[in-house]
Order: structure tokens, then sequence, then C-alpha cells
């Protein structure tokens, strides 16, 4: 069952589409990671998943349930976050819990639960401006999954975190994904989301250019991409009629062969003419995925 | 009212009243009392008045005694209220006497003076020449006298005996004593202490419209600025939320309210009677203590126009926060509310005078104005109750009703609003989105 679907939802700033019909559905125990260059309408998006923002056409359904209890079952950590500064840690959080109807003997034990995994219990009684900026979005984190939501929208988690603390979040959200906590994040961080993910999103300008399973993604991308090392002329290089390109690095080359060229073929072309070395069928990272579409699409707008 | 709004409320009120400034503020209230009217009592003491000099050329020469006969107050002191000295001037020397009578003020030796004319009785003019002539109480008090001795001649001329006209004329004189009629009969009570308290309080409960008012704006600003809304209303409406932050906010003022009012009852039940204990004896300020008139009616409605008054103003003083991102910004959105609040009061000062006049009624009808107004002629007929008064409760009712459904619409939009301050025109764009 659903437990998000969004569709073809648009969103207009002034003269900007910030959002251009977007459609995407989650199952519960997805992890859907949102990418996309600055500007792309990330947040956007995920604001009018939040009800912050009312779209100006299409629809979102949250969870299939009532309205009231939605916001309870939903863990939202914004891009833009603050926290009261003038109050104390423990009854920020324990102020959030309340607005998220939670028992107040529970929020006590999951407050000092994660004040602990987090390692800011000695910061309990302090007030927020004594903390530094990575302490504060630490809390901001622990006040977002306090409630052991079932959904759980994360706008640039890692955003303003050292490495060390990057790594902590990353695991605390590898143990929710396999609580079964639904989860999206946006981010630029492709190594988080080649990691985190199930599925993923590229969205540019507004609209959406890629999505799906994270496998099938790459397959997509993956399978005419090779890695290829030999000794011997490298005529064939340009002979082949299986190569779409190559980019040679004098060592190696990396090739893509054409769309519809079974690579195995290939192989069998070029073994009685060079000396292999190293023949790899190479997956693609999200990152070069996303280098690559951004700016495919690109292109296509500057045409238009 | 929900668990959410609830919270809010309570973050609200505890995160204010746990901070010394509002403690000490609140128990400052009845100190500062204390010393407003210890303040008075020493001042009464201490800078009494001085005897006041003045010369009078009597062109008459009937009406000088009469003025020094008639004017025999003294001081608490013991020592005359005014002196009068004659001075004679005949045609030829006035010119020079009154150049040195004017030396004479000048050099702060007297007062002022006098030039009663040959020609009183006809034209009625007496000239009064000073450093300062805005002492109206005195000078009053010196016109009817100098009216009653003309009075005087005039019946002298008409063949009445001295003798005759002043026993006749203070059989004539009478004293007014004011007795208010209420449902439950008349009682007497004096007036200047009645709008002694009245100002005092409908002062206070505009005020702290004002003080808890601007406290709202604060409260959303504060949200704003350090990006915190966007984390709150995943959680909770904002119309939620803008409810809880001004009940939250209402009860700090309800409190310091409850406070004040309840000393300036222990104050009226048992300040005459310690005062007295104390070896005071200013017979005013004890009258006025003594006199105060706060009952517990009194008091619940005092309560109940700051708790509909502050709905009314701190949601606009809300709709203010939202559309701003710094509290400098809000000023220039503040200063009309704060002009509303202030004509209510200028309204209030006459009306508590003559509380049943249509004007009074349709004024304290009027929604911004109700808080004052109304309070201030229900303080001044108490025990009865003034027109209108049931009636305001409900077209308060209404009007909150009407501001709230309004102001959370651009509420709503405004606390996600970062960047440019919107116009008014803008803001009612607002209004206007699904």
């Amino acid at each position: 069952m659903a437990i998000l679907e969004v569709k073809n939802i648009s969103k207009s700033f002034a003269s900007l589409k910030a959002v251009d019909d977007i459609s995407f559905s989650i199952e519960e125990g997805d992890v859907l990671g949102v990418l996309g260059p600055n500007g792309a309408g990330k947040t956007t998006m995920i604001r009018m998943i939040m009800n912050i923002i009312v779209p100006d056409n299409g629809t979102v359904t949250l969870l299939n349930s009532t309205e009231k209890s939605t916001a309870n079952l939903i863990g939202y950590l914004p891009e833009e976050r603050g926290i009261y500064r003038k109050m104390k840690l423990v009854n920020v959080l324990l102020f959030l819990a309340k607005l998220k109807e939670m028992k107040m003997s529970e929020a006590k034990k999951q407050i000092d639960y994660w004040l602990k995994r987090l390692d800011l219990m000695k910061w309990k009684k302090k007030k927020i401006e004594e903390l530094s900026k990575g302490m504060q979005q630490k809390l901001q984190f622990i006040a977002t999954i306090l409630h052991k939501p079932k959904l759980l929208i994360l706008d640039e988690p890692f955003l303003g975190l050292d490495p060390i603390n990057t790594k902590l979040i990353k695991e605390i959200i590898m143990e929710l994904k396999a609580n079964g906590t639904t989860i999206i994040f946006s981010t630029h961080q492709m190594e988080s989301a080649e990691k985190l993910c199930n599925k993923i999103m590229l969205i540019n300008k507004g609209k959406q250019i890629l999505s799906g399973k994270i496998g099938k993604v790459k397959e997509s991308f993956g399978k005419h991409n090779i890695h290829l090392e030999y000794g011997g002329k490298d005529d064939f290089l340009k002979e082949s009629t299986y190569i779409k390109k190559f980019d040679n690095f004098g060592n190696y080359v990396e090739i893509q062969l054409k769309d519809d060229m079974p690579s195995q073929d290939f192989l069998k072309e070029i073994v009685p003419i060079i000396q292999i070395r190293k023949f790899e069928i190479k997956e693609p990272s999200l990152n070069d995925i996303f280098i690559e579409t951004v700016h495919s699409h690109g292109k296509e707008d500057d045409h238009e | 009212m929900n668990k959410k709004i609830w919270a809010v409320v309570s973050r609200e009120f505890l995160t204010r009243a746990k901070t010394k400034g509002y403690i000490i503020g609140t128990l400052m209230f009845p100190v500062i009392l204390i010393f407003l009217f210890g303040g008075i009592f020493i001042f009464g003491r201490f800078f009494q008045p001085s005897t006041q000099h003045f010369e009078v050329i009597d062109q008459t020469g009937k009406i000088f005694p009469q003025m020094v006969e008639m004017l025999s107050d003294t001081l608490k002191n013991g020592s005359l209220k005014y002196s009068f000295t004659e001075i004679d001037a005949t045609e030829e020397n006035l010119e020079n006497t009154l150049e040195e009578l004017r030396t004479k003020v000048l050099q702060k030796v007297i007062d002022g003076f006098f030039i009663i004319p040959d020609n009183i009785l006809t034209s009625r003019q007496v000239k009064y020449s000073a450093r300062n002539v805005s002492n109206f109480d005195d000078l009053r008090d010196i016109e009817r006298v100098i009216s009653k001795s003309v009075g005087n001649i005039r019946l002298e001329n008409l063949g009445y005996s001295p003798e005759v006209i002043r026993q006749e004329m203070y059989a004539g004189y009478i004293s007014l004593t004011s007795y208010q009629v209420t449902e439950k009969g008349e009682i007497s009570k004096s007036g200047v202490s009645n709008f002694l308290l009245t100002y005092l309080l409908t002062y206070l409960l505009m005020l702290f419209i004002m003080i808890y008012g601007q406290a709202v704006t604060g409260s959303v600003i504060e949200e704003k600025s350090q990006r915190i809304t966007e984390t709150i209303i995943s959680s909770i409406k904002p119309i939620e939320l803008m409810m809880g932050k001004i009940v939250g906010i209402c009860l700090l003022g309800i409190t310091q309210l409850t406070v004040i009012g309840s000393f300036i009852i222990l104050l009226s039940t048992y300040g005459t009677p310690a005062l007295v204990k104390m070896g005071v004896e200013t017979p005013k300020l004890l009258n006025i203590i003594g006199n105060l008139q706060f009952t517990p009616v009194v008091f619940a409605f005092f309560i109940l126009y700051f708790f509909m008054g502050f709905l009314l103003y701190a949601t606009l003083f809300a709709a203010v926060g939202s559309m701003v991102n710094t509290t400098d910004e809000g000023q220039q959105f503040l200063t009309p509310i704060i002009f509303l609040n202030i004509i209510g009061f200028f309204i209030m000062i006459t009306v508590a005078q003559n509380p049943d006049t249509p004007a009074a009624f349709w004024a304290s009808l009027i929604p911004f104005f109700t808080p004052s107004v109304m309070f201030a002629r229900i303080a001044v007929s108490h025990p009865t109750l003034p027109s209108g008064a049931i009636l305001s409760i409900f077209t308060m009712g209404i009007s909150i009703y009407l501001i709230i459904s309004l102001v959370a619409k651009i509420y709503r939009v405004g606390i996600l609003m970062y960047g440019k301050k919107p116009s008014l025109k803008e803001a009612i764009k607002w209004i206007k989105y699904k």
C-alpha cells in the first residue's frame, strides 16, 4: 500500500515554475532519495508534501488516514531549521514531543535514550544558545525521530554536520530503515543516497527527470559502460561498430557502447586484436548519473 | 481546547513566567503602588504651598476690606493662603505705581497685583497681573469673592444695610452631598476616588494590552527569524499555534492584573485603618483610599474586558509579527494599532464623567474601544450596570471571532514568508489564498 502518493503537483512563484508536474508514490519501508542541484525544487516539493504550501495543481495523499493523526505519524526535518534559543534543551524536546501528543513518560524515556546516543546528555539542562551549530543539528534530528514516526521526511539532513556526526546520523537512518520506517530525504551527497536509498528521484529546474528503484536506474545507465585495460594498438577504438564513444586515458580506456550492442559480442570482437588485462562492465555512480543527466537536460533547455 | 494548543499555551506562559523580569515585575506593582501613595503623602507634607502675596489698587475703596475678610483661608501649616496689601494710587502717580508693582512682581517680592477700577459696578472688569497666571483654582476663588463684594455693594446701594446683606447671604449658603442612585438604594460616594480608581484601572488595562500584545508580535517574530516555524507547524496548524501563543501570553497579563487587583482590594479594605494606626492624618488621602469601590464584581469585569480586549488586539499584533522579519519592521504596522488604543483611552476619560449619554453608549460598543470605554462605564456606574454592558460582551465576541478568522489566513502565509516585508495590499491578498 502506498504510504505517500503524489500526483501531478506543480507550483509557481511569480514567473518561476518551482515544481513542474511531479508524480511519484512510495510504499511502506521505502527509502527515497530526492536528488537535484541547488534550486531544483526539492524543498518546494517537500513543503507541498508537508502541506506547508498548497500546490497550484495536483494532489498529495499521505498515509491514507485522517488529517489529525497524520501530523503525529510524520517526522519532518525542514531545511530551514532553528530552535528556541532561550529554552533548555530538554524543555525544547518535551515541547516538541507534546506537539506530537506523546505520553510524557515515554517522551522522557526517549529523550534520555537519544541524548545518550548522540552524546548530548551533559547538555540536557543547558540553553540552546550555548550549544554549537552541530549540536543543534543533532538536537533537531532527535526532535524529528523522537515520536517514532512511520514516515520520516528529511530535507538535507547532513547539512552542517562534520563527517563523524554524518556517519552517526547515517547509522541511525539505517536502523530506522531496518525497523520499517519509510523515509524520504533530499541531499546533494550522492554517496549517502547510494548507500541509504532503494529509490531515487532526480529533479532539475522543477522537473522530475529520473526516478525509480536505484538498481534499475543504474542498470539503465550502466550496461553500456566498459572499463578496459589492454596492450596493443588502439586502432580498434575508432574502427569498432559497437562503440558510441570513448575516453582514452593512456593506461586504460572508458568506453560507452551503442544502446543495442551486447557487451558480450564486443568482447568477442576485441579478444583477437588486443591483449586484455582488465575488462569490467562498470555501474555508474549516482554522481555520474547526476552530472550526466543534469548536464544533458541543461543542454536541452538551452536549445528550447 | 486540544492538547497541542495547550502545549503552546504552557510554553509561552512558562518560559516567560519563570524569568526574573516577570517575577520582579509582578511583585513590583504593589511596591510601586505603596510608593505612589507614600509619595503623595510625603509630597503633601513637605511641599505645601506657601502664602501668596498680592497688592491691590482698589479705586472704589470698598472692595479690598471684603477681599481680606472673605479670603482668610489658611494653609495646613496655619499661615494664610493669600495675603493682600492695599496700595494707594492717585490718578497722577498711577503710572509710576504700576511700574513699581511690575518691578516688584519681577523681583518676586509679590506674586501679582489687582486693579479694581472706580467704575467696577458697571464695567465689571478687574485687571490681574502676575508672573504666573495659570493658578486657575486660586483665581476662581478671588474672582468669586470680588463678584460677591460687587453684589453686596449693589445691594447696599439699593438700601439694604451691610449687616442684613451679610446675614442673608450666609443664610443662603448650601453644601452639596452626592449620592449615587442604585438598585440597592442610594449610597453616598466620593466622586474623586472613583474616578481615580477608574482611570488607574483602565490605564492598566490598556497598558497591559499594549505590553503583552507586543510580546505576541515578538514571539511570532522570534519563531520566524530563527526559522522555528516550519518545525512547529509540521505538528500543529498555524491557527492553533497562533491561538496558543495569544492565550499563553494573555495568561501572563491576567496573572499580573490579578495580583494588582487583589492588592487594591486589600488596600481599600485595610488601608485606612492601617494608615490611621501609623498616625497618618491626611484626610484627603484617607478619603480616597477608603472610598475605593473595587468590589469583586468590578474586578471580574476588569479581567473579562482585559481578556476580550487582549484577544482582539493581540490577534492584530500576531498578524503584524507574521508579516515582518524584525521588530523594527513591525513598528510601522504597530503604530496605528497603538493609536487606536490611545483614542479609546481618551474617549474613556470623557465617558467616565458622563457614562449615560448616547455617545458613551455607542462609543462603548465599538470593539476597539469597548475594553476601555465600557469598563470605565461599568466601574463608574457600579453597582448599577450601564446600558449595553451585556450587549458589548456579545459584540466583542463576534468581533474577536471575525478578526481571528481573518488574521489566521494572513498568519498562515506570513509566518513562512521570509525576505521582503509585504505591503498591506499584499497581506490582504493572502487572505484570498486557498
